[in-house]
């Protein structure tokens, strides 16, 4: 109990310095960049409601009081956090992207981070799975993600909301074939990816929850 | 602009924030003003409403989850079902970053710099989201186990972006520097891979020449909170 008051006190700190942030960060941006802001905040605004929705479902389903609500509730959770986590395969709505081309460890994560912010629920990389925290770092002859490997030509495989995985895809694609280093690039759209590859669970040596 | 940044990814962000325009503009149902400067400001005004708004928003998302933890630790007293379950689930929360985490690690301090009298020195001297994800990504690297920014918790799914020198993290507001990013983890192994030369080779630059802010620090005890951003899951499912 005492650790969870002290991480809710820490969160209204930081919400109070983030009000702070937020009117110094608009100060003196042109409408533009504003406009690019107002979009962001609307879909974190999406985003946020449609958590808030499933965490109080979940509340009220353990408020009933007894082991199995609890049971079930943490089901549905587990499900949830392994596919976040990548620890089980997927399928679902996305978009593959195929780069050729001497792609460098910031090329990568710069892709990876586009595919994201298009709200990417799962990815694989060539042949592996990946999350933010993955590592990726350059190499002799390529670029290495968590230990293995990895080059040209790339494929980025991503499942997600399909509109915003397309338009994120298009707008790579565009941005990759005005490259000199770039041999190829193109994007399929599917009704159904599949993302076989899964990451190891990794147990807490130093922290504890 | 950045060096180590391909020049398309400028265009491609120019050909994003015009799309956003309209977007925007539409979704804001704004009346828009004919003057620029009586435009800007119901900008300014949309933007702010509506980041008091996720702000309220974030605060509900982080109460339930902690009323959640609570509820859960005394359901599974009641079974040894649950209990187990509950332990398994306490796992992949942490590796999600759904729950608190505390343990020893590391603190990175990124401050912005001074202008410098050179074409790259008009900008360079500023931290961009690109240099705190860098850190991140070190910090992962080095055998951190959990990662905050400015007490906003790295999940599974963050991404990174921003202008000048605002920086949003998956569904956080706008962070402005200094920034502290923290990893909970192997405080050994992470100071070690920071002190390496090559590493954040491009801030070790920028610290030289406009005087950019990169120092960290080891700690005992460190304590990262909950995300309170969104781990919902929509379009992926098993097989």
């Amino acid at each position: 109990m005492g650790l969870i008051s002290a991480v809710l006190a820490f969160v209204t700190v930081v919400q109070l310095r983030s009000q702070a942030e937020v009117q110094a960060s608009l100060a003196g941006q042109n409408n533009t960049a504003l406009a690019f802001l107002i979009d962001d905040l609307h879909r974190t605004h999406d985003r946020l409601s449609a958590e808030t929705q499933v965490l109080s479902q979940r509340l009220q389903a353990l408020q009933a009081g007894n082991a199995q609500a609890a049971i079930s509730a943490l089901q549905l959770e587990q499900r949830q956090l392994d596919i976040i986590d990548g620890l089980v395969p997927v399928s679902g709505p996305g978009v593959v992207l195929t780069v050729d081309a001497p792609l460098t460890a910031v090329d990568v994560q710069d892709a990876l981070n586009n595919i994201r912010l298009a709200g990417a629920e799962a990815i694989m990389v060539d042949g592996q799975r990946v999350i933010t925290g993955s590592v990726v770092v350059d190499a002799a002859g390529g670029v290495v993600i968590d230990g293995v490997a990895e080059g040209s030509p790339w494929t980025f495989t991503a499942i997600g909301d399909p509109t915003q995985l397309t338009t994120a895809a298009e707008l790579m694609a565009r941005s990759l074939q005005s490259d000199p280093r770039v041999i190829a690039v193109s994007y399929r759209t599917a009704t159904t990816v599949k993302i076989p590859a899964v990451l190891k669970p990794r147990p807490l040596v130093y922290g504890t929850p | 602009m950045d060096p180590r940044r391909p020049a398309i990814y400028v265009l491609a962000l120019l050909a994003i924030g015009f799309g956003f325009l309209i977007t925007a503009q539409w979704r804001s149902q704004l009346i828009v003003p004919a003057d620029r400067v009586a435009q800007n400001q119901a900008l300014v005004a949309s933007a702010q409403s509506l980041a008091r708004q996720n702000s309220a928003d974030r605060s509900q998302v982080a109460n339930l989850r902690a009323k959640l933890d609570r509820l859960e630790a005394q359901a599974a007293q009641g079974s040894s079902a649950a209990a187990r379950l509950s332990a398994t689930v306490q796992e992949l929360r942490v590796e999600a970053g759904a729950t608190p985490l505390r343990g020893p690690g590391v603190t990175v301090r990124l401050a912005d710099g001074k202008p410098g009298p050179d074409l790259q020195g008009a900008t360079a001297w500023i931290v961009t989201y690109e240099d705190v994800q860098d850190v991140v990504n070190v910090l992962f690297q080095g055998g951190a186990e959990g990662v905050a920014v400015n007490g906003h918790r790295i999940t599974p799914r963050s991404s990174f972006q921003g202008t000048g020198g605002a920086v949003i993290i998956g569904q956080s507001p706008p962070l402005l520097a200094p920034f502290e990013i923290s990893g909970v983890g192997d405080r050994s192994g992470i100071q070690a891979l920071l002190a390496q030369n090559g590493v954040l080779g491009d801030l070790r630059l920028r610290q030289r020449l406009y005087g950019v802010g990169l120092d960290w620090t080891g700690a005992a005890n460190l304590t990262l909170p909950a995300t309170d951003s969104s781990l919902e899951v929509t379009y992926a499912h098993t097989p």
